[in-house]
């Protein structure tokens, strides 16, 4: 759909990147508070161990020091993200269950102080057996984790659709394939900080957050507040992409030291102890089973996983549904089935990161099509383009979808990358790779149960109408929130983008919003923008008729300029004119706005996670050379086709195409935090865990096909996490393309090509 | 060096230090690191902590016009130096054509690696103005990013050089 | 993070500084560019009261010629100083090559040649290919100034040769004819990772045949080490492929590499093999014979 917008659609200058590219911007770290102390925590160096003990005395009496607190100090309500599991405590009580658990937490006067007293803090522990592997741990035997979960079994999914067992007895062709995705972590460059301070009742924390709004709930829930008594304010952030969505103990350990001391205290994480808080993806092991008739359609598939959940649940329960729900989106097929188990282990908790469960499964379904088509002798693209889903569907679990621009995107993803000329007739060494993706644009249900909207949004014109100001809950943490929803708040009074303001990420002073997840914030966010931005104009135009002596129907705005439908060039009036009449004669000119989805999905359980009121779809093309001496990875060039929906700002769409791929491409082949036989991180820094560099990267290709969503604010989905989903599935078959090997397991590291390649030459 | 000795017998040292231009003299500990007296003492926060280990870049300044790592420097041996942070980039109100061409080419997401970023292509340009792709990010290969891939960063840095080429 | 606190002194001369690390002994360590001793302390990994910094001293970072002598580095030039180095490049290209693929941009305006020597990390960048050149190392201490080869220095994981009350101050590269020389490193990624494997090779060839050769492997042994074997086996002779390849196992069946969380011992063998074999070529300037579709590697 073509339509001349004057404020979406086009690639503004992000509002805040003069403050950012000045060193202006506050990360949470950055702040200073009169009084202000600064603490961390102390955490445990053993896996699973029962706490006999805590010497907090020495530490007390060191000079500066203020407070030392442990579980006695705080409230012991069970804590979380996930409802149906809190099985978190702000500091453990009987024992510690992973090597980073927290255990106590010291307030002093400067820095240096704090650490010299978490090391005088001593600990008795009685070291108990540990279990790092979730088969073992749900062997009979095998040390329990929690009490309430027998077998270490977080979370247990069983679900059915349709025929799976009749689809493949009638199958022409049956695979069952296993692969393995690797534990990765989130790792923005912004350290998590917290800082909490009290005014009587009042709690106010400053937080490296992706949602004020939860980390306000759980904080108002674990110290017994009204909402109303907590505010959360985030500051600038410095990335989350997951990990930044439910609180650290940093909020929580922080709030109750800043009580003890009556001052402000900034608790932060070190790069290492970000490691061992994680939150970050899960290693899932993944049973893929897909019969296909002789033409390669996909008839049914059975997948059967078994996720490391860590320690504890975190948002894990979403990510285990997710990992098996978001495999009908791309592929049009009637019979599912997914089973799934989210094992306890003595590891840090894993939690949602970019993709949220998604990616790995997407690896391996995409590796096993790509075997299935060289099995059948069809081209890659072509089996994609048989299976690939139309718009206005329902998948089997309920999900349904209306745009879906999936055969553009291969038709596109094909053409622009030269497939048909390289395919087959690159040099030695070097091959193609195709996989697609599908992502929420927003889950159809919030993290806790609650009928509240999922965005509500204010717009006040300022009194003599040069500016507006947009008040939203919706949180930037880089993405760029803050700037689209001025444009669409813009699109939406006919006013001018340069002219907005924005407040947001504040609990007290914007609005209702659940925050930066799922890739919610363009659709759901925006919707309430929309309608927010659409009152103020219906009131304007209301004004400008009156002082035009017109009737308002037909009056329209664009630009700052009102003016008669039949008649633009003449008759006109500025918004500033007519704003300013409206606030002489009825006092503020507001707009407000709520967007809530509607009801979607089945009635089985947990239908709702992976409803979404749009799902955006992309396709990825990558090109590898493989060094086959070595087995050195070398991606040359990658291609990512998206359909999401109407673009707001051209260019930041893009810089998320190439960050989402960046962290798909860094998971694929450089990523992983591994472990000692303790269960210690073994890379807990940002050299061994190896984030690639402006040297590392291929030529990328961000392109588009045209698309529109009914279900969004000027028909938009999402694009946030779209990217990083195809791209392990990518690169994973340009791999075996170029050197003949599949790589079963993530990352595809040099050394597991090189072993692969050594024992293909050994095979007769 | 000189120094006082408190009644704990902690040492104390005083420095000389110009930064953006500016000179201060300040008290320092043996162990202080350079970033926390310019977050700390000077209130410049522009120059983040990432790792404070020197592999992700989001502490780099300029040290007498050569890219460092702030986490790495100890501040008594920053003594004497001149040193540049992000705050000393833009002149007045304006911004250097570095920072303008982050902004309009969307190279700056969540922002936090920016300041680095600016620093280390700042000294590339200023040494080579007309540098290639691959010096470039051979320039910023030592400052990491989360969120943007360096696509836009790789372009901002290119086509500043270009901008002020066009200029002259 | 933070450092334990500790006594700071900048003494002014190299007499002074050695004075200082004969009276504090081990408690004692040299700072010069501090990029492996504060992440280092930083990491609890060492704990030292005492740092003598070389900050005030000068005459340790000029990178000149000296007739008779050979090309003279000083300790205290970093590892930007070699790349930049015009000298260098002129004469001993390989030298700047090897030194930016080190770390990254920053930490080489800082780090100094003379701290990847006395560090003595198994995977130093830096020794291989100044072992290869016959680097030899000139120490102040209270006693004087002494000469040793680089080859004699490394003597086990961050274990050098070096007594308490010395400091590293030059290196020198004697002239020596030489045909060509480079350091091929091996990664994990481009920028900011370790050697699992580097290759530094030097030779003296006629044509195609070898009169003399050393090559001088990273990452797979205690320290820093030369192939003698796959040198001798070199030696006199023309090159062909079957000789670079036999050259290359007979590297790879030397080395004692180790498996950690980077890689395994198996692959830094192999990848010793494959290396070897390429940075001959590259220093005998032959083509890749055997191998289409392999990206040349240029210095890195």
């Amino acid at each position: 759909m073509q339509e001349t917008y004057s404020a979406i659609g086009k690639s503004v200058p992000k509002i805040d990147g003069r403050v950012k590219v000045t060193g202006q911007a506050k990360y949470t770290a950055d702040l200073k508070f009169p009084n202000m102390l600064v603490g961390k925590i102390l955490t445990s160096p053993h896996a699973h161990a029962k706490i006999l003990n805590i010497d907090t005395r020495a530490a007390e009496r060191l000079p500066g020091v203020k407070a030392v607190i442990t579980h006695k100090d705080v409230p012991d309500r069970k804590y979380g993200i996930s409802p149906a599991r809190f099985d978190e405590n702000i500091f453990c009580i009987d024992k510690v269950r992973f090597v980073g658990d927290k255990v106590a937490a010291v307030a002093a006067m400067d820095e240096e102080t704090v650490y010299q007293a978490l090391k005088l803090i001593k600990v008795d522990y009685e070291i108990l057996p540990a279990v790092f592997d979730p088969i073992e741990a749900l062997a009979e035997g095998a040390p329990q984790i929690h009490e309430p979960y027998p077998r270490n079994v977080n979370t247990e999914i069983h679900q059915k659709f349709g025929d799976v067992e009749g689809a493949f007895s009638k199958a022409h062709h049956l695979r069952t394939d296993r692969f393995v995705g690797q534990r990765t972590y989130q790792c923005p460059i912004e350290p998590h900080a917290a800082i909490s301070m009290w005014a009587g009742d009042k709690l106010t924390v400053y937080a490296s957050t992706q949602s004020p709004h939860y980390f306000q709930y759980y904080l108002a829930r674990e110290f017994d507040l009204p909402m109303g008594n907590v505010r959360v304010i985030k500051p600038f952030v410095g990335g989350g992409f997951g990990g930044k969505l439910e609180p650290t103990g940093l909020e929580f350990a922080g709030a109750a030291l800043a009580r003890i001391t009556g001052r402000p205290v900034k608790m932060f994480y070190d790069r290492h102890e970000m490691f061992a808080h994680n939150r970050g993806r899960h290693r899932q092991i993944m049973e893929i089973t897909t019969g296909v008739d002789r033409e390669g359609k996909i008839l049914g598939v059975h997948a059967n996983f078994i996720m490391d959940g860590g320690a504890y649940t975190s948002l894990g329960i979403a990510s285990a549904y997710y990992a098996g729900a978001l495999l009908t989106l791309t592929y049009d097929f009637k019979n599912y089935k997914f089973d799934m188990l989210r094992v306890y282990t003595n590891l840090p908790a894993c939690g949602a990161q970019r993709g949220h469960g998604a990616p790995q499964p997407k690896y391996a379904f995409e590796s096993q099509l790509n075997l299935i088509a060289k099995d059948l002798g069809l081209d890659p693209i072509e089996i994609r383009l048989r299976n690939a889903r139309k718009p206005n569907t329902i998948t089997p679990n309920d999900f349904k979808v209306n745009s879906c621009e999936l055969i553009a995107c291969l038709e596109k993803a094909r053409q622009i990358s030269g497939w048909s000329e390289k395919k087959g007739k690159l040099p030695q060494g070097r091959g193609l790779g195709i996989a697609v993706g599908s992502f929420v644009s927003g889950a159809g249900y919030p993290i806790y149960r609650t009928n509240l909207p999922h965005s509500a949004a204010l717009i006040k014109v300022f009194e003599d109408g040069s500016a507006a100001t947009l008040y939203t809950g919706a949180a930037d943490i880089g993405q760029g929130s803050d700037t689209i929803l001025c444009q669409m708040a813009a699109e939406a009074m006919g006013f001018n983008y340069e002219k907005m303001k924005v407040v947001s990420g504040d609990t007290e002073t914007s609005t209702h919003d659940f925050g930066a997840y799922a890739s919610r914030q363009t659709l759901m966010s925006g919707a309430a923008v929309k309608e927010a931005g659409e009152m103020v104009k219906k009131k304007l135009l209301e004004m400008a008729g009156e002082m035009m002596k017109v009737d308002p129907t037909e009056l329209d705005c664009k630009d700052g300029i009102i003016f008669l439908g039949n008649n633009p060039i003449i008759t006109q009036m500025t918004f500033a004119e007519a704003a300013r009449e409206y606030f002489v004669r009825n006092g503020p000119l507001a707009g407000r706005g709520a967007y809530t989805p509607p009801k979607l999905g089945g009635a089985f359980k947990g239908a709702a996670v992976g409803t979404s009121p749009a799902y955006s779809f992309a396709v990825q093309i990558s090109e590898v050379e493989v060094d086959r001496e070595t087995g050195e990875v070398n991606v040359k060039e990658v291609w990512d086709v998206h359909d999401c929906g109407t673009v707001i700002n051209p260019s930041l769409l893009h810089a998320q195409v190439h960050g989402a791929l960046y962290m798909g491409m860094g998971e694929s082949v450089w990523e992983e935090v591994v472990f000692d036989p303790d269960g210690k991180i073994l890379n807990p820094n940002l050299s061994d865990y190896r984030l690639p560099t402006a040297l590392d990267m291929p030529q990328i290709t961000s392109a588009l096909v045209d698309s529109y969503e009914s279900a969004g604010p000027w028909g938009v989905k999402e694009v946030g996490e779209g990217a990083t989903i195809p791209t392990m599935g990518c690169y994973a078959n340009a791999i075996n393309d170029a050197a003949g090997v599949q790589i079963s397991s993530l990352p595809l590291s040099y050394e597991k090509v090189w072993r692969a390649l050594r024992e293909k030459e050994e095979k007769p | 060096m000189d120094h006082i000795e408190d009644k704990d017998g902690f040492k104390r040292y005083l420095i000389h230090l110009t930064v953006n231009g500016d000179p201060h003299t300040l008290v320092v500990k043996a162990n202080t690191i350079l970033t926390n007296v310019l977050r700390e003492q000077l209130d410049l926060t522009g120059t983040k902590k990432g790792c404070e280990m020197g592999n992700c870049g989001s502490c780099t300044v300029l040290l007498d016009g050569r890219p460092i790592d702030s986490c790495l420097l100890l501040a008594v041996e920053a003594d004497g130096c001149a040193i540049t942070t992000i705050e000393g980039v833009a002149q007045c109100d304006e911004l250097d054509r570095l920072q303008d061409s982050f902004v309009n080419n969307a190279a700056v997401q969540c922002g936090y690696c920016s300041p680095g970023m600016i620093l280390s292509a700042k000294a590339l340009l200023s040494k080579n103005p007309n540098p290639t792709e691959e010096e470039v990010r051979m320039a910023i290969a030592g400052n990491l990013c989360r969120c943007t891939g360096y696509v836009n960063i790789v372009k901002a840095v290119l086509t500043a050089a270009q901008s002020s080429e066009i200029r002259e | 993070m933070y450092i334990q606190d500790f006594d700071y002194y900048r003494p002014a001369t190299l007499k002074e500084a050695s004075k200082l690390l004969a009276k504090y002994g081990d408690q004692a360590k040299v700072l010069a560019g501090g990029t492996d001793l504060l992440p280092k302390m930083k990491n609890g990994m060492l704990a030292t009261t005492i740092l003598v910094s070389l900050k005030s001293i000068s005459n340790l970072s000029e990178i000149e010629y000296l007739q008779g002598k050979g090309v003279v580095i000083g300790a205290k030039a970093t590892h930007n100083d070699l790349v930049n180095s015009s000298l260098l490049q002129e004469r001993y290209p390989s030298i700047s090559e090897a030194a930016h693929v080190l770390a990254n941009n920053q930490v080489r305006n800082m780090g100094t040649v003379g701290g990847n020597i006395v560090n003595a990390t198994p995977s130093a960048d830096l020794p291989p290919i100044l072992i290869a050149l016959d680097a030899q190392l000139t120490l102040f201490g209270i006693n004087g100034q002494r000469t040793v080869p680089l080859e004699n220095f490394l003597i086990g994981p961050n274990q050098c040769a070096i007594k308490k009350d010395e400091i590293l101050t030059h290196i020198v590269i004697p002239d020596q004819p030489s045909t060509g020389s480079s350091y091929l490193k091996f990664g994990l990624r481009r920028s900011g990772a370790l050697a699992i494997v580097g290759v530094a090779a030097n030779v003296v060839a006629r044509g195609a045949t070898i009169e003399k050769a050393r090559i001088v492997l990273s990452a797979v042994a205690p320290t820093t080490m030369r192939a003698k074997g796959a040198e001798q086996l070199l030696t006199g002779k023309t090159v062909t492929e079957p000789l670079l390849e036999e050259v290359g196992r007979t590297a790879a069946l030397e080395c004692r590499p180790i498996s950690d969380l980077r890689s395994s011992a198996e692959y830094r063998r192999d990848l010793v093999r494959v290396f070897t074999k390429r940075v001959l070529r590259k220093v005998l300037k032959l083509e890749d014979v055997q191998e289409e579709g392999v990206r040349d590697h240029g210095p890195y």
